[in-house]
């Protein structure tokens, strides 16, 4: 059907009435979000000096060739396991909470969410020094554990620290997904499992799961993309041993002062998880 | 001789509740319920929203675990196992259809669950999606499907199974006027077909007349009374059954003698013997709307109940016409057919009504 001259006129209108209104956060993801990463893009390219400083000519790929070399596969794969081993924990501690939170009372289930918020009403790296004490040699934790003769625990400084320290930061942002989705799933589906002669731990498995994966890849993709990147808590409670990628790149923009190798590292690690993201929303999102 | 056959009709019961109690909170849901549902019957609980009827048809699928009293199911006490160990199967409310799997999936869920063989749950699904005249839909996600064919595939999902007994929530609530008629048609045909016991809950009257062979008459949580869609209708024996099921006019009066009720008025009339009132007892006179004769005394027998009034009002209703007729006592409706042979009153016509002895029923106020 052919649209009237006035039909049209009217949605010209509204088209120009909506990019208006968006107008902001477009300038504001162009000038903050769009331009930088071109930036970071470019000096990828860009050759390293020998005095450390970094030459806008000369442009090549050597800065993504030193990519390959083990020093930097070493990073990559501890950051991957770290990563991974934190959402794993996260998911497996977050789905029973979002459960239990998602079949109480309306009133209980707000403050039990708003106590999950909390922790972010205190500053990020206040948290990361509270654990940094909790865990130390003769803090609260080792001498409670002292105390009823387990020994002392010495784990600061360690993986077990810094997986420890990334699930605490992270777990709302599995929690909170979670939840939803788990909120959103129709009773009397599991009603009708168990009614189809499902055992509890089958209705779970054919029902439950599959109808809350949305909420779990969700909060999964929440919690590792951040832990991959992350810096303040390998830094300060891994002790500069458990170098992650976010550390690194940090060394070679500050340290190191090779800007080409660290910018090439931060592109290529936000692409990869771009495109992992985008993967997920193209294939995951008609499921919900 | 009586107790012979008492046991064995409680032997062939499909369901039978005794005593039968649900508290939520301390709000009786269902109280004290006893009923017996026969085998291949096609057996309706009718009441109300709120009235108990879907927690007693949970109770009997084992999603609510009843408060008090027995629950066999064939003779076999199943009150505390849970709903995978039972051998019935529900039709929920809004069909309830696993949205990530395809028909032909959710249809073989419940054979899947109980580790049949493969070929056997191929062929099993197969038979009863083509039962359910579903056949070239069983790769359709549920929200591919018209609520009429997601109903069909519930039913599907539930038979496949070969249950002994099918509960069915509001089977039809959600389907618009036209389809559900259609429905209400198949399901009973169905029910022939398969042979097995199906309890269906509804708060639509003529769905339930319509479609069982039994129904039971729930208000507060209480089961009022049971019995064939002809009983409920000609004899109720409480008000709320026989304002539940079609429409009536309540009398006042005392039960006199088995036979005899003085009405408010201190007119007495003949009724049908009941045993749910004795003598002595305020009653209430169900008296159907079509059942009074507007008119024309000289065919009244001369031992048929009589009184007059005035036309208050008039309603038309194609078929008939509802009288709404003024007595010195009381006002009540009277429907008269509309045909070319009756003759028609008008507001403020004075008039006889009179009926037969077997037309009204004595029932609990």
């Amino acid at each position: 059907m052919k649209l009237g001259a006035a039909e049209l006129k009217r949605e010209r209108e509204e088209r120009r009435r909506g990019f208006f209104l968006a107008l902001p956060s477009f300038a504001y993801m162009l000038l903050f979000f769009a331009l930088p990463l071109v930036i970071v893009l470019i000096y990828s390219f860009a050759t390293r000096t020998s005095t450390g400083s970094t030459a806008l000519s000369d442009w090549n790929v050597d800065a993504y060739r030193k990519l390959g070399e083990p020093i930097v596969r070493n990073v990559v794969v501890r950051s991957v396991v770290l990563a991974l081993v934190t959402t794993v924990i996260c998911l497996v501690v977050a789905y029973p909470f979002a459960w239990f939170c998602a079949h109480q009372r309306p009133t209980v289930r707000n403050v039990l969410l708003i106590a999950v918020m909390i922790p972010f009403w205190t500053n990020f790296l206040v948290r990361n020094y509270a654990w940094r004490i909790l865990l130390s040699k003769g803090g609260p934790i080792s001498t409670f554990t002292e105390g009823i003769g387990l020994g002392e625990v010495d784990i600061l400084f360690t993986k077990t620290a810094v997986v420890i320290g990334l699930v605490y930061a992270y777990l709302p942002f599995m929690i909170l997904p979670l939840y939803a989705s788990i909120d959103r799933l129709d009773q009397r589906l599991i009603e009708a499992g168990r009614d189809l002669y499902g055992s509890g731990p089958q209705t779970f498995q054919c029902i439950i799961l599959p109808l809350t994966m949305p909420g779990m890849i969700a909060g999964s993709i929440l919690v590792f993309v951040p832990s991959m990147g992350a810096y303040v808590t390998p830094e300060l409670l891994g002790g500069g041993k458990e170098t992650m990628l976010g550390s690194y790149i940090v060394t070679q923009f500050l340290t190191a002062r090779n800007w080409p190798v660290g910018a090439s590292l931060s592109f290529v690690l936000m692409t990869v998880m771009l495109v992992s993201t985008v993967i997920y929303f193209r294939s995951g999102g008609r499921n919900l | 001789m009586n107790e012979i056959t008492e046991s064995q009709d409680q032997r062939s019961a499909a369901v039978s509740l005794r005593g039968i109690s649900k508290l939520f909170d301390d709000v009786t849901a269902v109280d004290s319920v006893d009923l017996d549902i026969g085998d291949s019957e096609f057996f309706a609980l009718l009441g109300p929203s709120g009235c108990g009827k879907t927690t007693t048809l949970r109770m009997i699928a084992g999603l609510e675990v009843p408060s008090g009293g027995s629950l066999q199911i064939f003779g076999e006490e199943v009150g505390s196992l849970p709903p995978n160990k039972r051998p019935v199967n529900t039709v929920f409310q809004n069909y309830a259809l696993f949205p990530h799997m395809s028909v032909a999936d959710n249809v073989a869920f419940g054979l899947k669950m109980r580790k049949i063989p493969k070929s056997e749950i191929s062929t099993r699904v197969h038979e009863a999606i083509s039962l359910v005249r579903m056949t070239g839909m069983e790769d359709r996600r549920p929200n591919q499907l018209s609520g009429g064919q997601q109903q069909r595939v519930a039913l599907a999902r539930a038979l496949v199974n070969r249950p002994k007994v099918l509960l069915l929530d509001e089977p039809l609530a959600a389907l618009d006027l036209k389809l559900r008629q259609e429905m209400q048609f198949e399901l009973k045909q169905l029910q022939r077909e398969v042979g097995i016991t199906f309890v269906f809950v509804t708060h639509d009257q003529e769905e339930a007349l319509a479609l069982s062979d039994r129904i039971g008459v729930m208000n507060a949580g209480r089961l009022l009374q049971v019995g064939t869609p002809e009983e409920m209708y000609d004899a109720p024996i409480d008000r709320f059954v026989a304002d539940f099921i079609g429409r009536s006019n309540f009398l006042k009066g005392t039960l006199e003698s088995a036979e005899v009720v003085c009405l408010a008025n201190g007119q007495r009339i003949r009724v049908p013997q009941v045993d749910a009132v004795s003598v002595g007892d305020e009653v209430q006179v169900s008296l159907r709307p079509e059942r009074v004769i507007i008119g024309d005394l000289d065919s009244a027998p001369h031992d048929s109940a009589q009184l007059s009034g005035t036309v208050e009002t008039e309603t038309f209703l194609g078929n008939s016409v509802v009288y709404r007729v003024a007595l010195d006592w009381m006002t009540i409706e009277v429907e008269a057919d509309h045909r070319p042979d009756v003759e028609r009153y008008h507001a403020g016509d004075r008039v006889d009504l009179w009926w037969r002895d077997n037309a009204v029923a004595v029932v609990r106020p």
